[in-house]
């Protein structure tokens, strides 16, 4: 018998009770893992995106939620003449309800514009001009809204033929309806307007050079902001929103968390007192009975922090096969991810731990031991 | 470690001056001023009615509780300024309860094993001194049982091994006979005797029955927390 045996035991020995702690603290580190791997997974998924683009300065509007709001877009003539800028083309992005999927990325782009490239065409063809009246589904989205090569899909009020099937090497790219920027224009009632400019700068000019380009471009566009493409994920709204709300909620679930293993281990100082009277009247330490409440604790947290990946990463999985996911968005679970949540849990079981641990070292042993 | 050898016999082990103890904020007096010595390798019996304060003093001595005045030594030194009360407890006492106090969910050598955290042996030792003093005292049989599965008599003699894993210079038992029938009550006196004949552990036992008092070498007699008698038996006593 060594000391963990007696940790151990003392933690089975209300079965039900510690595994109703261990299911409180799962959920709560779910939810960390849940939200904060598909927050993460979004950032990503978009910072794939700019890459696979070749996109290296981003205009758009400050204002807005998840999507900037539109804008004028003879902007974009105006940015054209600038030093630096070598290809300049835009785009009209929005998430909105198409068919039976809540929320899809339809993309409408500047005809002949270099977002249009990096397209692959898995089946069909891409759309003739401009003016034809069709659109183009991501691989994602053509699986997602159930849709073939020939089908019509229906983008606002209007139905467009499907053309083709593309691959677009990152997960938004793939999850959007892409059609050309003046039909989408018309039919969401923009005409005329954007609400991003995207410009890939020569590959010699450096990121001080990019950088002045960018303040070039806010002080025609002040209402506006244009970044380097690698820290648009850094500085969006919409990003710090999504970050702050995940983290806030894993915070919650947290909270909800140590309150529950707290509860357990307040339970146990108070049902075992008779039992901790033993140990101090057998020669125990105060601070090894401290050190033994704050080991079951931890070791609660530690066993809810791995169930809790797991769960994390099973929710995950199935919300990434809900259509108001799938095709969106791609959930980061990194390793690193992974390890912060369990070792959260573990700092969750040692922070409950503390209150009672501290009570149960208070205690004088010829009371403790009467119970 | 610390238990009596011959030439420390009669050296003084505890000695206690106008010791006081009280509850309830000096309401509920316990101690009212109780003076007496101790040698090693006394077997002393501490007897009187319920609430006279026996299990008090036995808890003075083993530092379960503070006193309120007075001064108690152990080898010369005040218990108050014991810098480590729990090694105290550890190395030099070993107790005794009248309901045992085994831990429910350990087996009868895993509790016996419990004192000795702290000690500087490993986990195989541990086991080996359990299993041994399991042995001393006729139980080697129970070792992996619970000690629900115990009789009343059992689970006395597993809490005799456990009080003797550190070799304590003293073993406090506090009605030790109290919970078992007649018959279990004289085989742990038997046994207490024959630990005291061999081990020469010092002996400081509360009891009400005079039968197991008369065990003893030495008769303390309390009464409303004050000592009224101090005799070599327990004849001397009731005389």
């Amino acid at each position: 018998m060594n000391f963990l045996t007696i940790v151990t035991r003392s933690l089975w020995r209300r079965p039900v009770r510690t595994s109703l702690t261990l299911v409180g603290i799962a959920i709560g580190i779910a939810a960390v893992v849940a939200l904060v791997g598909m927050a993460s997974g979004y950032e990503k998924s978009v910072v794939k995106q700019l890459e696979v683009l070749g996109i290296d300065v981003i205009v758009s509007n400050m204002e807005g939620g998840m999507m900037p709001k539109p804008f004028d877009a003879k902007l974009q003539d105006e940015i054209r003449g600038f030093p630096n800028v070598k290809k300049i083309t835009s785009v009209l992005m929005r998430m909105i309800s198409v068919e039976d999927a809540p929320m899809m990325m339809v993309s409408g782009r500047e005809w002949g514009g270099f977002t249009w490239d990096q397209l692959t065409v898995v089946e069909g063809r891409m759309p003739k001009d401009e003016k034809e009246r069709v659109v183009v589904l991501g691989r994602l989205a053509a699986e997602v809204l159930k849709k073939k090569v020939g089908d019509t899909v229906t983008v606002e009020i209007e139905d467009f033929e499907v053309v083709g099937i593309v691959d677009g090497k990152s997960v938004v790219e793939n999850g959007a309806v892409i059609l050309a920027l003046p039909l989408f224009q018309e039919v969401s009632g923009y005409e005329g307007m954007v609400n991003f400019i995207d410009i890939q700068v020569p590959s010699e000019v450096d990121k001080e050079a990019t950088q002045a380009l960018c303040d070039k471009i806010q002080k025609v566009f002040p209402e506006g902001r244009a970044v380097m493409a690698k820290e648009v994920v850094g500085t969006s709204q919409g990003f710090k929103i999504a970050r702050a709300m995940s983290w806030s909620t894993s915070l919650l679930a947290i909270i909800v968390g140590v309150l529950g293993v707290m509860n357990t281990m307040l339970m146990t100082v108070f049902e075992r007192t008779h039992e901790i009277g033993i140990f101090l009247a057998l020669g125990w330490k105060r601070r090894r009975i401290v050190y033994l409440i704050l080991c079951e604790s931890a070791i609660l947290g530690l066993l809810g922090g791995v169930i809790g990946v797991i769960l994390g990463v099973l929710t995950c999985a199935i919300l990434e096969m809900t259509p108001a996911i799938h095709g969106l968005l791609e959930p980061d679970l990194s390793w690193t991810l992974m390890s912060r949540a369990v070792m959260i849990a573990v700092l969750v079981g040692v922070v409950s731990g503390l209150y009672p641990a501290w009570r149960s070292s208070r205690l004088t042993p010829s009371v403790a031991l009467q119970g | 470690m610390s238990s009596a050898s011959p030439s420390d016999a009669n050296a003084l082990l505890f000695e206690a001056i106008e010791l006081k103890k009280e509850y309830d904020d000096g309401r509920v007096p316990a101690l009212r001023g109780v003076n007496f010595k101790i040698e090693e390798g006394d077997f002393v019996a501490i007897i009187g009615q319920s609430g006279c304060g026996k299990s008090t003093l036995l808890n003075m001595l083993g530092t379960l509780d503070h006193l309120t005045t007075g001064s108690l030594l152990f080898r010369g030194q005040s218990i108050l300024d014991l810098p480590d009360p729990a090694a105290y407890r550890a190395r030099e006492i070993g107790f005794i309860f009248q309901s045992f106090h085994l831990l429910p969910t350990f087996t009868v050598v895993e509790n016996v094993q419990i004192p000795m955290f702290g000690m500087p042996w490993s986990r195989t030792e541990r086991r080996e001194r359990a299993v041994k003093l399991l042995d001393d005292v006729g139980l080697s049989h129970r070792c992996d049982h619970l000690p629900l599965k115990l009789s009343g008599g059992e689970r006395q003699r597993a809490a005799i091994a456990r009080s003797l894993a550190n070799e304590p210079a003293v073993l406090l038992a506090d009605e030790p006979t109290g919970n078992l029938d007649s018959k279990n009550a004289v085989q742990i006196m038997e046994l207490l005797d024959k630990l005291h004949e061999e081990r020469k552990t010092t002996m400081v036992m509360v009891t009400h029955d005079l039968e197991v008092a008369g065990h003893a070498k030495r008769v303390i007699k309390m009464k409303d927390g004050l000592i009224v008698s101090d005799n070599n038996s327990v004849e001397e006593t009731s005389a």
